[in-house]
């Protein structure tokens, strides 16, 4: 990969509010005209890295590469070519037509205004005759979500972040915003970032995933994340009840600072029936609650519900008609105690 | 009772007949109220803005300079005028005693504060989320002024017309600094305050209608502007 082939470098990003470390990056490289997906849980530092990479927020310490030049953060450079729609998008109080075109009048891009709006609202699903002139109160939850997307899609950014762009809409906008952002990238090559907790939808519509979680990007592709509170049995031993009596042993961090361990999905086996009793081994009787479909690599994620834990195995099409499953279906996930990594 | 509703009828025939004593003190009040008005937004708003936009060292200090100035006895501000642009006054030279220019000098020290508190709180009260979304859709920090002043437009409107009710209705700095010389620096309130003492309470009441249609009118045209 060539350094004009990406889009974004980051270098020992570190960034702070107060005295807390929010995100913690060492190296992370995104690729021009791919599509990632942010997975991770509340508070993980999504809407964080998606605010460095838009140049809102200056990292406390480390460098952002934009195409190969360090940029820093609110630079009128870059200003121009990348936009973010953050999870609750703020409208202006002025008409739906007003707040599409802001960012094209502020570029002095007045040139058939009103076709480019048209288009623009036709990308994500509205009729300009209906919503043009309507204001911004005058809108439903999903509505306000599709008119903050047209007004950064009607700019062709080279960058398109989207923090949570689904959380509040129904399907059918859930399908049309996909649609949208699959056709920035196809029509004028941009490159998107999208944090998201629908991962059904992430999956549909993303190029690769990457795992965030305590500002620590850890992993391409979902894991794992069990976090406490833990009983220590013994020195060598941390426990983890899940419900229903059962319970999953992990070997016990050293330093035993650490809050919470990876399984990688890669060292979780599911059968179908227990196996006989082996030391160090953990059996866990759940049922399959999602598959979801890797667009790239044809691979199945299947979400199982372990009482009120949820677990991701990566599955071949193979394992799938092998052994039937189906979501609803129980099955057993063994990994060994020794296989965690701690966080 | 009699006497108020013998008041009333009175008062309304002062205004019809085009009585020149009572007009010339609404004209004055307006003239003066107006002025006062627009020199405390232009140095309110821009002073409320980077005080509710910005931190910096010493702002809660200032805060409260500001809000104690919020409570400025009307009176107070008027000895203090009238202490300054007197003859012995360090703008002595200037003639502005008993002027509608140094009634208006003390109006806008009274509504400066109102005016600057309000944009302040208004702005510190912006969505946290518009400063972002008007960064990633590409403003500069012009754009990011003007753009936040707009949406909190009714905020300011709202201040504005709090300073001007407040300067509206004061009689302290108008009677110390004006001099109530009619045809001249009369203004509705001192000269309500001088038609009641002269027990003239026709005259008094036709100027408080008066007084009280013009904060009708004031607040009407707000609600109006809400609506646009």
């Amino acid at each position: 990969m060539t350094k004009t082939d990406l889009a974004y470098h980051l270098q020992n990003i570190q960034h702070y509010y107060g005295n807390t470390k929010v995100l913690d990056i060492n190296d992370l490289k995104i690729e021009k005209g791919s599509i990632t997906g942010l997975i991770g849980p509340n508070g993980s530092g999504k809407s964080t890295l998606l605010k460095l990479l838009a140049f809102a927020e200056k990292p406390t310490r480390g460098h952002i590469f934009y195409e190969g030049h360090r940029v820093s953060a609110f630079s009128s450079s870059i200003r121009s070519k990348v936009t973010l729609l953050t999870q609750k998008p703020y409208l202006l109080k002025r008409t739906v037509f007003e707040n599409i075109a802001y960012g094209l009048k502020i570029r002095k891009d007045k040139k058939n205004l009103e076709n480019r709006v048209k288009r623009a609202l036709l990308n994500v699903g509205l009729d300009y005759q209906t919503f043009a002139s309507r204001k911004w109160h005058e809108l439903s939850g999903g509505e306000a979500q599709r008119v903050a997307m047209a007004a950064r899609l009607i700019l062709k950014p080279e960058i398109l972040l989207l923090d949570e762009p689904i959380a509040s809409v129904d399907t059918e906008s859930a399908g049309l915003i996909r649609d949208a952002s699959l056709k920035a990238r196809d029509s004028w090559g941009a490159t998107l970032v999208i944090a998201s907790h629908d991962l059904q939808w992430l999956y549909s519509i993303s190029d690769k995933q990457l795992s965030i979680f305590k500002g620590n990007i850890f992993s391409t592709g979902m894991e794992n994340i069990i976090t406490g509170p833990f009983i220590k049995t013994n020195k060598k031993i941390f426990v983890k009840k899940v419900g229903a009596g059962q319970v999953i042993a992990l070997k016990a961090p050293v330093p035993n600072t650490y809050t919470a361990a990876i399984i990688r999905k890669e060292n979780i086996s599911i059968a179908l029936e227990k196996q006989p009793d082996k030391n160090r081994l953990n059996q866990l009787s759940g049922h399959i609650v999602s598959m979801l479909l890797e667009k790239k690599s044809g691979h199945i994620m299947a979400a199982i519900a372990v009482h009120d834990l949820s677990l991701i195995l990566r599955l071949t099409p193979d394992q799938i008609s092998s052994l039937d499953l189906f979501p609803g279906k129980k099955v057993i996930l063994t990994f060994l105690s020794n296989d965690v990594e701690w966080i | 009772m009699d006497f108020i509703v013998a008041g009333f009828i009175k008062a309304l025939e002062l205004l019809i007949s085009g009585d020149s004593s009572t007009w010339t003190a609404v004209w004055a009040t307006l003239k003066v109220s107006t002025c006062s008005m627009l020199l405390s937004i232009g140095a309110g708003l821009p002073c409320g803005f980077l005080l509710g936009y910005f931190d910096f060292k010493g702002k809660k200090h200032l805060r409260t300079i500001l809000d104690t100035m919020l409570a400025l006895p009307t009176v107070f501000i008027g000895l203090a005028v009238y202490a300054i642009i007197s003859r012995q006054g360090p703008l002595g030279d200037f003639g502005l005693l008993f002027t509608l220019t140094g009634i208006a000098i003390g109006q806008t020290i009274l509504a400066f504060p109102i005016v600057t508190a309000i944009t302040a709180s208004t702005i510190e009260n912006i969505d946290h989320d518009l400063k972002l979304t008007l960064v990633t859709l590409g403003a500069g920090k012009r754009h990011i002024v003007t753009t936040c002043l707009w949406e909190v437009r009714y905020g300011i409107l709202a201040a504005a017309v709090t300073a001007y009710g407040r300067v509206l209705t004061e009689v302290g700095i108008s009677m110390m600094v004006g001099g109530n010389i009619k045809y001249h620096t009369r203004t509705i309130t001192t000269a309500i305050a001088l038609e009641t003492n002269k027990g003239l309470f026709a005259d008094g009441i036709a100027l408080g209608l008066v007084l009280i249609m013009i904060a009708f009118i004031v607040n009407l045209s707000l609600s109006f502007l809400r609506k646009q």
